[in-house]
């Protein structure tokens, strides 16, 4: 975060003393307000009124707070600790730790929680005056902590993830921060309240800011890679555990199933954006032929298709049709390439929802009931598993949605898997070398035609599987579903969270589609503000919120500092040499 | 037959219209190879700009339509999205000029549904503006609608009038700037060769900033004519408008003006013939805007260089 | 798997190879109304080096381009062990063709290994699903494939270079990550396009032992280059183009002592430059030699 150079070195030297203590009481400060009452009423946020009962949210101020001064106060606790010789060992590992730059970024962070936090109280209430003692000495603290922050020297650059750490502690750290996680999900998605869900929101961007500048991250995505299989194998234990924490709601159930079925897209769209180097803009035509293909071989009353297989094999159908779409759309890929192929792709976007409405049986063959779409699909029923039924499960109920979001995340871990091992493959490679110079790759011999059109086929054949799924999760299919906006949509999550990652495109997918479901108001300019970050994005961060390592190298050619900083540690998706 | 001809004239101006918009698309890509791709949203902000300032006029003159009010129209749209392309080129595409060839795209996309979610939001919050979240009547100015022309037995509606007639005027308009200006033919250098142009002096920036402005005024000429021609305009207008009249253009040879006039122009009638002559259900007008995204790809594939022959042919 | 792991000199490999691997017979090639190359005969014998000389401008690339598929002759044919390939660089490389580049085209954000990992694209198979289901066959061909990228790094004089981004590397070793990449194909034949341009003399006279030790392990090479001292001590035959057409072909003494060869240079308006460079490379040889 680039702060303006308000504070410059020369005062960071004369005042950094205190700095620092004003940093440790801005946070105690801010750790104490927790207990005073915020708000007037109960009303706004979780309830804040009280005196002497911190809500949950001014617990988490309160834990931001301890955390500052914490962290402000480390540099004076290094030597002293040093001097009575006690803990040796963990004092090495604080040592490494960027304590202050972490200072500096929860100083920023925890202004904008607090922020946040009192401006969605006076909304909710009507005025600031309905903000009581205590925010404001929260306010206060939280400026304190900020300025004091600000004239802090940067200090030594984190160097954690050299700690020499056992196997068990780092698998132990994996497990329980994606259980932390799964938590904080969880409450998120159980605020109703909008300014909840926000501040909720800025509370986690505060504590990854400090985690990130601290140096924790280096050292968590080191042991990521230590414990791939670990990390992957809990990411998605959690993902499962994640239905017996919602209680048998189904509205958060829905949510999240349609935010699982849009990742997915969007994760066999990065196959083919992020990978493959080719843009695709009419990727949600994929979805739909696989909902389509679903739909009218349904059992419903409006299905087309007298013949009726198993979910299975439609399933498998839907899939082969898309897949061939995808190689007929991926066909021109032979002649043409960058911004004419996109037009090429959006082109075809525009034909499949322009065909769909027109096969209504006045225009065109009556196959999918035009613009009005194929409704009433019934729920599915796998090997005696009916998907409409309330399952209880050790006492929790599993509701409608939970059925279909277990199905959706099988889907998704083949998808993830799909995704992750042709990257790592000789395919993968191949696909590098046409993103990085086509002309040298057909030179060598690789087959880019093929390539290209594998990518186009695989990740519509994807795209197919969970349209399948879609149709019945959302019970009817009709053309306007499947229009440009959607495919954009898709294409902002992963140029939001990263082209060519995983990780990146999950998170992206699921801001997307999170924050305009959660804040109402959001909702109506979601389309607006996602222009406007597509825009921004490509202008500061082109590589995504979690970006693939080659992909910044590729967006930032002419910066030599990263490009040796990046070679000096070459990550996982480069193939090291023995 | 008087049919056919019907069809005909009715190609020829919907093409005028798409030449118009083409011509924008053209000029920045044969200047930066940059396809713009939100340069339909400048067509539709040309449309509001005239909407706007016949509505500000309006309040003086109690919804006056009397032809006068178009040239004040035209220059009003015009401002409006000269402004929004030369903000857009600046904001947005010169500081990706050396970026991977994805990152241009991205950002279009990402301006194309700004501009068309800004409008749609924000255009009737203003005060006395019709909201923008429907199709709004565009103001049916005297002479240039009204009742159809009768030629040689042919029913002409007037809005077909004009939009092939304002296509005439600005190609002949563009014909003498691109040829008979300094900044013209500095365009035509730049388009050659960019690094040596800068060499000879040539400030490129304000080049490409006259390009984007070029592409602009005409979009906004297309945006007017096109109130007129259907009566109504609607934020949504520059999507499906900008993709057709980027097929123009690659159809005539990108890069290329001439091409672009020709490419319309041979697009719309190939629409509205396609609508008569390809028989049975395929051949509705429901399909027409199936049958010209087929022959976008249909070029893109096997003319790459448009009929009357691209700058540059490869685009790897 | 077709490994051929480059041995040792044998001194006999000279004079066993004379097998024709390829011939190309009145090549033309036409941009619009100019001729790039005209009607040139071209054979190599597999184990010779045959050097492709001529002033700048005189189709030496674009005969190049003719000969690895980039360009389809607009008339003439090129024949590949007795074969008339289809003009698709892939179907060249894959038929036992190679080459670099004269500005060299790696790909920069890739390591050198996985450069030359991705020459050896074509000699593997594993396509989608055999990829993602990895079994012990897919395992056996991707680690073949590491430890035979690693063992071209070693031989091109590049060991432990493998995990340094290809950007990064120094002028002359990205030069011979390049002929790596094009080994990694498994030539018969390799085509290098000005291997020593911008080298200094040591880096020259490493290229030199690189190439001599590439033919001396059975391949047959193909070499443009500027530097005539390099050309002469290296080539078993000589071909020059001047203005796209043959001006003579021999063996390196004969072309050397040819008076048309000499006037063609002279009278090219870059002479000046030739004569420099080759000039810096004598003195880098004096030592050598």
């Amino acid at each position: 975060m680039n702060v303006p150079t308000i504070v410059t070195p020369e005062l960071q030297k004369r005042f950094h003393v205190p700095g620092r203590i004003a940093a440790l009481a801005g946070g105690l400060l801010l750790a104490a307000s927790a207990y005073l009452p915020w708000a007037y009423d109960g009303d706004a946020l979780d309830n804040m009124a009280f005196l002497g009962g911190p809500s949950t949210l001014q617990f988490l101020g309160a834990l931001l707070g301890l955390l500052l001064a914490v962290s402000a106060g480390m540099a004076w606790v290094e030597p002293w600790a040093d001097r009575k010789g006690i803990l040796p060992r963990l004092l090495m590992v604080s040592r490494r730790a960027g304590w202050t730059r972490g200072t500096k970024a929860l100083g920023v962070g925890l202004l904008g929680f607090i922020a946040v936090v009192l401006i969605a109280i006076a909304l909710e209430l009507g005025g600031l005056v309905t903000i009581e003692y205590g925010g404001w000495v929260a306010l206060a603290g939280a400026l304190l902590g900020f300025v004091g922050s600000r004239l802090l020297t940067p200090g030594r650059a984190p160097s954690l993830e050299k700690v020499k750490t056992p196997a068990w502690l780092e698998i132990v750290s994996i497990a329980v921060l994606l259980l932390v996680a799964l938590l904080l999900a969880a409450y998120a998605l159980n605020q109703n309240d909008g300014g909840t869900f926000l501040s909720i929101l800025a509370f986690i961007g505060a504590l990854v800011a400090f985690i990130l500048r601290v140096g924790a991250g280096g050292w968590l995505s080191a042991a990521g890679q230590r414990h791939r299989n670990v990390l992957v194998f809990s990411s998605f234990a959690v993902a499962f555990l994640f239905p017996f924490t919602q209680n048998g709601s189904d509205a958060n159930m829905s949510i999240a199933t349609q935010v699982l079925i849009f990742a997915a897209t969007a994760v066999g769209l990065n196959i083919v954006v992020g990978l493959a180097g080719l843009l695709d803009l009419g990727y949600i035509a994929f979805l739909g032929a696989g909902a389509f293909t679903a739909a009218t071989m349904s059992q419903s009353a409006f299905a087309t298709i007298g013949w009726k297989p198993p979910f299975i094999v439609v399933m498998l159908i839907a899939g082969l049709v898309s897949a061939t779409l995808g190689l007929i759309i991926g066909s021109p890929t032979l002649r043409v390439s960058g911004d004419y192929l996109a037009i090429v792709t959006l082109a075809f976007g525009e034909i499949f929802r322009i065909s769909m409405s027109n096969l209504d049986g006045s225009d065109g063959p009556d196959l999918v009931h035009g613009s009005s779409g194929i409704p009433a699909i019934p729920n599915l029923n796998l090997f005696g598993f009916d998907f409409g039924k309330v399952h209880t499960v050790l006492g929790i109920p599993l509701g409608r949605f939970s059925n279909y979001f277990f199905l959706m995340l099988l889907i998704m871990a083949l998808i993830v898997l799909v995704f992750t091992r042709l990257n790592h493959s000789r395919i993968g490679r191949g696909w590098v070398a046409i993103r990085e110079d086509e002309k040298a790759a057909e030179a060598m011999g690789v087959n880019v035609f093929g390539l290209k059109l594998l990518a186009f086929a695989g990740g519509a054949f994807l795209a197919g599987l969970a349209g399948a799924v879609k149709a019945h999760v959302d019970q009817s299919v009709t053309p306007d579903q499947y229009i440009f906006l959607e495919s954009a949509f898709l294409l902002a999550a992963v140029v939001l969270g990263g082209m060519g990652t995983v990780m990146g495109v999950l998170l992206g997918a699921a801001l997307l589609k999170l924050v305009p479901e959660k804040l109402r108001f959001v909702n109506e300019y979601r389309m607006l503000i996602f222009g406007l970050l597509m825009v921004l994005m490509m202008r500061f961060r082109p590589e995504g919120m979690i970006p693939n390592q080659r992909r910044v190298l590729e967006f930032h050619s002419d910066d030599e500092e990263l490009v040796e900083e990046i070679e000096e540690d070459l990550p996982y998706e480069f193939a090291e040499e023995h | 037959m008087t049919y056919y001809l019907d069809q005909l004239l009715n190609g020829l101006s919907l093409g005028s219209l798409y030449a118009l918009i083409a011509v924008g698309y053209t000029v920045v890509y044969g200047i930066v190879q940059l396809i713009n791709f939100a340069h339909g949203e400048i067509f539709m902000i040309g449309a509001f700009g005239a909407l706007s300032t016949w509505i500000v006029l309006s309040w003086v003159t109690g919804g006056s339509t009397a032809w006068w009010n178009l040239p004040l129209m035209l220059v009003g749209g015009m401002i409006v999205a000269v402004l929004t392309a030369v903000l857009m080129e600046r904001f947005a595409y010169r500081p990706l000029r050396n970026a991977p060839r994805l990152a241009p795209l991205i950002t279009a996309i990402g301006i194309s549904i700004f501009l068309q979610e800004f409008v749609r939001l924000f255009y009737g919050q203003i005060p006395g503006f019709p909201d923008a979240k429907a199709a709004i009547p565009f103001p049916q100015l005297e002479f240039f609608t009204g009742p159809a022309i009768d030629v040689g037995g042919l029913q002409v509606h007037r809005g077909n009038f004009f939009v092939m007639a304002a296509l005439l005027i600005c190609w002949i308009f563009l014909w003498w700037f691109v040829n008979r200006t300094a900044t013209g033919r500095a365009m035509q250098a730049v388009s050659q060769d960019p690094d040596t142009s800068r060499l000879m002096g040539i400030d490129v920036d304000r080049i490409i900033v006259v390009a984007f402005a070029v592409g602009a005024s005409l979009a906004a000429v297309a945006g007017l004519a096109s109130g007129l021609r259907y009566g109504n305009i609607d934020f949504k207008m520059g999507f499906l408008a900008g993709l057709k009249a980027f097929t123009a253009a690659v159809l005539g040879g990108i890069g290329n003006i001439n091409g672009a006039v020709v490419g319309g122009l041979t697009l719309g009638v190939v629409e509205a013939m396609a609508t008569t002559l390809i028989p049975g259900q395929f051949g509705g007008p429901a399909w027409k805007d199936v049958w010209a995204f087929v022959l976008l790809i249909l070029i893109l594939v096997f003319r790459p260089q448009g009929l009357l022959g691209a700058k540059v042919v490869d685009r790897a | 798997m077709s490994s051929q792991t480059p041995t040792v000199a044998s001194t006999e490999s000279r004079h066993v190879g004379k097998e024709e691997i390829l011939a190309a017979r009145s090549v033309t090639m036409r941009f619009g109304g100019l001729v790039a190359v005209d009607n040139v005969d071209f054979t190599v014998h597999s184990g010779e080096i045959v050097g492709l000389i001529g002033p700048n401008g005189a189709g030496k690339t674009t005969f190049f381009n003719c000969l690895t598929g980039l360009y389809k002759p607009t008339s003439g044919e090129v024949r590949f062990s007795g074969q008339v390939l289809p003009p698709k660089p892939r179907s060249v490389v894959v038929a036992g063709m190679a080459r670099t580049f004269q500005n060299i085209r790696l790909f920069p954000n890739m390591t050198a290994l996985e450069n030359v990992m991705v020459g050896r694209y074509c000699r593997t198979s594993a396509m989608a699903l055999t990829s993602i289901l990895r079994g012990p066959k897919y395992r056996r061909e991707e680690e073949a494939t590491r430890a035979r990228a690693v063992e071209l790094l070693d031989y091109v004089g590049m060991k432990g270079q493998g995990g340094h981004l290809a950007r990064n590397l120094p002028y002359g070793d990205q030069r011979r990550l390049e002929i790596a990449r094009a080994l990694a194909t498994d030539p018969k034949l390799l085509l290098l396009d000005e291997p020593t341009a911008g080298m200094n003399p040591q880096e020259t006279r490493q290229a030199e032992e690189l190439i001599f030790k590439i033919r001396d392990s059975g391949l047959a090479i193909v070499v443009i280059e500027h530097d005539m001292r390099f050309i002469f001590n290296l080539c078993d035959r000589v071909l020059c183009l001047v203005r796209g057409k043959t001006l003579i072909e021999g063996t390196a003494a004969e072309v050397q002592s040819d008076p048309r060869v000499i006037e063609a240079y002279i009278g090219s308006p870059d002479s000046d430059d030739e004569a420099s460079g080759s000039d810096v490379a004598t003195e880098g040889e004096a030592g050598n030699a």
